[in-house]
């Protein structure tokens, strides 16, 4: 990442310290229940229960029966060296990919019949690791696009140009453009997203996920891309993030000591099993863990999170020490 | 009925056949192995080489065995040239690749023209240097045909082995999987490349000098003809676009099956539409067995084959830029509508064609430019309407029959799209480019026909496959009969498509398209219904060419099967990417220099493929962006003069002697518009 992304970075999301949360209201008007779906969308943050789940590809059990719960209102941080099947288990949450065996639920409705944009209406909400967004559409539009997976105007209303289709588009812009307003997006409005440096493109993600609503929120690598310094910024951001939303979110990130530092749940996999789950502070000091994934080195859990000042010199080591270093085990 | 019957010259005429059609699957293989692009130029390739052949053999009298090598050197050069010229296109999408050997293609027709290639006589029989022939029963086999037995299987076993143990073979599979990859560890990619044209080149000259002696020299340009390209492809399709052993001898197959099927179909009139119904089916059920497979194991190229690579020039939010732009179009629409005045019958009537190809174009650039759907078929369906233009015209008023037609399409064009859920990019484009076929062969010159079970007839074709007049109906109660009154008819259903067109690029339809089109997973994931929005591109492009249909219909009059050729479905998606593909602007500029441009110059294949060849390569060559772009920097450039005139007026200095407002000649390059543009806001 050179140093022009990052400061473009800086622009849009260190503004949006402090007015994320002014705007909390925002994200409840217009948001209706879906009135088309099977189940009518909850209120709140959501519960997610994952039990014995098993994907497979080909003959790779990439997630092998996994069995988690998630708490309403939660940041659940889900760590583990490359591989072990951290992103698989997002994608079969958000129904990208479809389990072999074991079930999903969420508030214990079983969500093995829904496909990813019903999962969608019902609030489960999800970021991508690469973060490529649509690389021709505009910030505005793709932020647009979030409105119209919830209010969704017909074809011929909308060639028509009928009162009501009028309304909707003027009602989808108003909440955009208080998004990109408290994002500080205002520059890049009319900027494809595909020309925009992968800062930006994570803060227009984000700027997605609030417009979206999300009960349960589930981000992959957030701080991919991104430099140290900002990836630090992330930890109000994210809380923020939650606060506003009102969401679950299950998070998955090489920046170890982020996710202990944010997380009240640290679950950590290996080969597509959980090895440990708890709270950062049993898993931390859990000896399986160490052996699992850190690297049995206490300086990878020091490197991020500006509250421990006592992590000494290791600030200038890499974003993703984990990464590095599970190879030295 | 059918009567079953295998008789061995029918079979043995049929692997003639179908040889020539695993040659060219051979060489679509080869390209598709090396550069990932089905390239449509295979067949033509050779062809220059083959009429070259004959000016030798015949004109300077050469020795056949020396005008055959000259002619195959000829080829291989003219391969590696092609090569050279689309190397350019390295790191582009490979639709745009595709349609860039289109433009290949045509460009090559046009080499066959040239008075040191073109033999002086043709419907000359093509030399053949041997004269053995035998019997089968009454059957004669030819000497050409024997040669073909003869020399096919020997060229196509010495490829295959060339590709086996050359290391070249490893290296042509290694460029396609990863071409950076395989660059970064030593392979020579471009070379690699270079030497598949140059191969290719051979080939299809081996092709085209073996399936010539059974015609007359001039119909030579069959080769290309989307009939004979299509049957290719289905082979090479079988051999999963990898194999060349596999789809050579699928090419036998699909000739013997064909030659098998239009002797045991007796009826003579409908037997060759049911024979072009059954090969549809094949085809499509090979793209969706083979093609569907293959693209779950190479996302490599799916990935890289919608960027299109747009400039982005598009949104910028300045009200003055915008004003310009406006004004320039409001002083093209007043120009067009005054045009009808001042044009002669046969001008107008230029005119409504343009103004309908224009509707056809933008309906494609819903489909293709913004859902990505590559369609080589919209032709097909401006056939729909047109059909139903012929059977209803009389009985409909006009005002209802649009609509009406254009939802009939809209449904049609659903159903073709349905495949476009499991196959994309370039195997979409042959599935339309089969459905427009089939249209033409089969459906419309079908007049009716009998529904097996239960005995009724259905007359859905033209109803007179070879010649089907309509009259021109009233709108309103106004009579369309005049040439100007249909002028105005088509400019007014023109605007109103554009206007639609605006309104869902604006108001919310395109960025669902486009969103589906750029990250299928995001958009779904998002909550965006993928099936439904990709749906959806087919229904709205198939409502506008159903209309558009009818409009056309009406304006010809007279049509027939050969109206709605394939061909002219390519010469569409010509325009679209002339004008900049996914340009409203764009595709009514593309419809202009296509349509106009060959009746400014007079009206022939030749002109026509000037200047849809050529513009293609130099468009997708050198300006990306299309007419598009050209149009939009000239906006850029009189909003800059406006801006400049403004700032010394409010600077206090006198206006001075304006120069006089130039009014640029030439419609096509829009320069009149703009021109115009800034004069209205000097005033």
């Amino acid at each position: 990442m050179s140093t022009d992304d990052a400061t473009t970075t800086d622009d849009a999301t260190l503004t949006d310290d402090g007015t994320l949360t002014d705007d909390a209201t925002f994200t409840d008007d217009g948001r209706e229940a879906r009135p088309s779906g099977r189940k009518t969308r909850g209120e709140g943050p959501a519960r997610l229960d994952v039990t014995d789940l098993v994907v497979s590809f080909g003959g790779l059990r990439a997630v092998d029966k996994v069995t988690v719960s998630i708490e309403p209102g939660t940041i659940v941080g889900l760590i583990g060296p490359n591989g072990s099947g951290k992103t698989t288990l997002l994608d079969a949450v958000s129904g990208l990919v479809a389990p072999e065996e074991g079930s999903l639920a969420l508030d214990g409705e079983d969500l093995a019949d829904y496909i990813p944009e019903e999962r969608a209406a019902l609030g489960v909400v999800r970021s991508f690791q690469d973060c490529r967004l649509y690389p021709e559409l505009t910030v505005q539009d793709t932020l647009m696009l979030c409105e119209d997976a919830r209010n969704s105007v017909s074809v011929l209303s909308t060639t028509l140009q009928l009162p009501w289709a009028r309304r909707a588009e003027r009602d989808k812009a108003k909440a955009v453009d208080r998004v990109i307003g408290s994002f500080g997006l205002e520059r890049f409005r009319h900027h494809l997203t595909g020309h925009l440096s992968t800062g930006t493109r994570r803060v227009v993600d984000l700027a997605s996920i609030v417009l979206a609503g999300p009960r349960l929120l589930l981000l992959d690598e957030p701080t991919a891309g991104i430099a140290q310094r900002e990836a630090e910024a992330f930890i109000p951001l994210l809380r923020q993030l939650q606060e506003v939303t009102g969401s679950t979110i299950l998070l998955v990130e090489h920046d170890v000591p982020l996710v202990f530092e944010l997380c009240s749940t640290v679950i950590i996999m290996q080969t597509g099993s959980v090895v440990i789950s708890g709270s950062p502070d049993v898993v931390r000091e859990d000896p399986r863990a160490l052996a699992a994934y850190l690297g049995a080195s206490d300086a990878a859990l020091n490197v991020t999170g500006p509250a421990r000042s006592d992590a000494g010199g290791a600030g200038g080591a890499g974003a993703d020490p984990g990464e590095s270093r599970a190879g030295d085990t | 009925m059918i009567a079953v019957s295998i008789p061995s010259s029918v079979v043995i005429e049929g692997a003639i056949l179908g040889l020539n059609y695993g040659l060219l699957a051979t060489g679509l293989v080869l390209i598709y192995r090396t550069n990932r692009v089905i390239n449509f130029a295979q067949g033509q390739l050779g062809v220059v080489a083959a009429v070259f052949l004959v000016k030798l053999y015949y004109d300077y009298g050469i020795n056949y065995w020396a005008a055959l090598a000259a002619a195959l050197l000829l080829a291989a050069a003219v391969g590696a040239l092609s090569e050279l010229l689309l190397r350019r296109l390295f790191n582009r999408p490979r639709v745009m690749v595709m349609v860039a050997t289109i433009g290949l293609s045509q460009v090559l027709f046009l080499f066959t023209l040239f008075p040191f290639i073109r033999p002086k006589k043709l419907f000359r029989n093509f030399p053949v240097p041997v004269n053995w022939s035998f019997h089968i029963g009454t059957f004669l086999f030819s000497p050409g045909e024997v040669v073909t037995l003869i020399v096919a299987p020997i060229v196509a076993l010495g490829l295959a082995a060339f590709i086996r143990f050359s290391p070249w073979g490893l290296a042509m599979r290694a460029s396609a999987e990863n071409a950076d990859s395989a660059r970064l560890s030593g392979v020579w990619v471009r070379r690699t490349s270079t030497v598949a044209w140059t191969l290719a080149g051979a080939l299809s000259a081996f092709t085209a000098i073996l399936a010539s002696p059974s015609s007359q020299t001039s119909t030579l340009t069959e080769v290309l003809s989307p009939g004979l390209l299509l049957l290719a492809l289905l082979a090479a399709l079988l051999g999963g676009m990898v194999s060349l052993p596999v789809a050579f001898m699928a090419g036998i197959g699909v000739g013997i099956v064909q030659d098998l099927l239009l002797w045991n179909i007796t009826n003579p009139s409908t037997g060759s539409a049911q024979v072009e119904l059954i090969l549809f089916v094949l085809l499509q059920l090979a793209l969706l067995v083979r093609a569907a497979s293959l693209q779950k194991s190479s996302r490599t190229a799916e990935r890289t084959s919608w960027m299109t690579g747009t400039v982005g020039f598009r949104h910028t939010g300045d009200v003055l830029r915008k004003r310009v732009g406006t004004t320039g179009v409001l002083g093209v629409v007043v120009v067009a509508a005054l045009l009808p005045l001042v044009l002669d019958v046969d001008r107008s009537f230029l005119m409504s064609q343009i103004c309908i190809y224009g509707v056809i174009a933008l309906s494609l650039t819903v489909l293709t430019g913004w859902a990505g759907q590559v369609s080589l078929g919209q032709f097909g369906l401006v056939a729909v309407g047109a059909d139903m233009a012929a059977h209803l015209g009389g009985g409909i008023p006009l005002i209802l029959l649009l609509p009406f037609a254009g939802v009939a399409t809209g449904i049609v064009s659903v159903l073709v799209g349905l495949t476009a859920l499991r196959i994309r990019g370039l195997y979409l484009a042959v599935s339309t480019l089969g459905f427009a076929l089939f249209m033409q062969t089969s459906v419309l010159a079908t007049s009716c026909w009998t529904l097996p079970v239960v005995h009724k007839t259905i007359c859905s074709g033209l109803p007179d496959p070879q010649s089907t007049l309509i009259s021109r109906p009233t709108l309103f109660g106004l009579g369309l009969t005049s040439e100007r009154a249909f002028a105005w008819f088509s400019l007014a259903v023109l605007i109103l498509s554009i206007l639609m067109v605006r309104v869902w690029r604006d108001r919310g339809i395109a960025r669902r398209l486009i969103s589906v089109r750029d990250n299928e997973v995001a958009a779904g994931s998002a909550g965006i219904p993928v099936v439904r929005t990709k749906l959806m591109a087919f229904a709205l492009s198939g409502f506008m060419a159903g209309y558009a249909g009818v409009c056309l219909a009406f304006a010809t009059e007279r049509f027939s099967t050969d109206t709605f050729d394939p061909t002219v479905s390519i010469l569409v998606v010509s325009m679209v990417v002339i004008g900049g593909i996914d340009s409203v602007p764009g595709a009514v500029l593309g419809a202009l220099y296509l349509e106009g441009l060959p009746a400014i110059f007079g009206s022939s294949t030749t002109v026509e493929f000037l200047t849809s060849g050529f513009g293609l390569l130099a468009f997708i060559l050198y300006l990306p962006g299309g007419m598009a772009e050209v149009m939009h920097r000239l906006g850029d450039l009189a909003t800059a003069g406006v801006v400049q005139l403004r700032a010394r007026r409010s600077g206090g200095s006198s206006p001075g002697p304006e120069p006089p407002p130039t009014v640029g000649i030439d419609p096509a390059t829009g320069k009149l518009t703009e021109a115009g543009a800034v004069a209205e806001l000097r005033s």
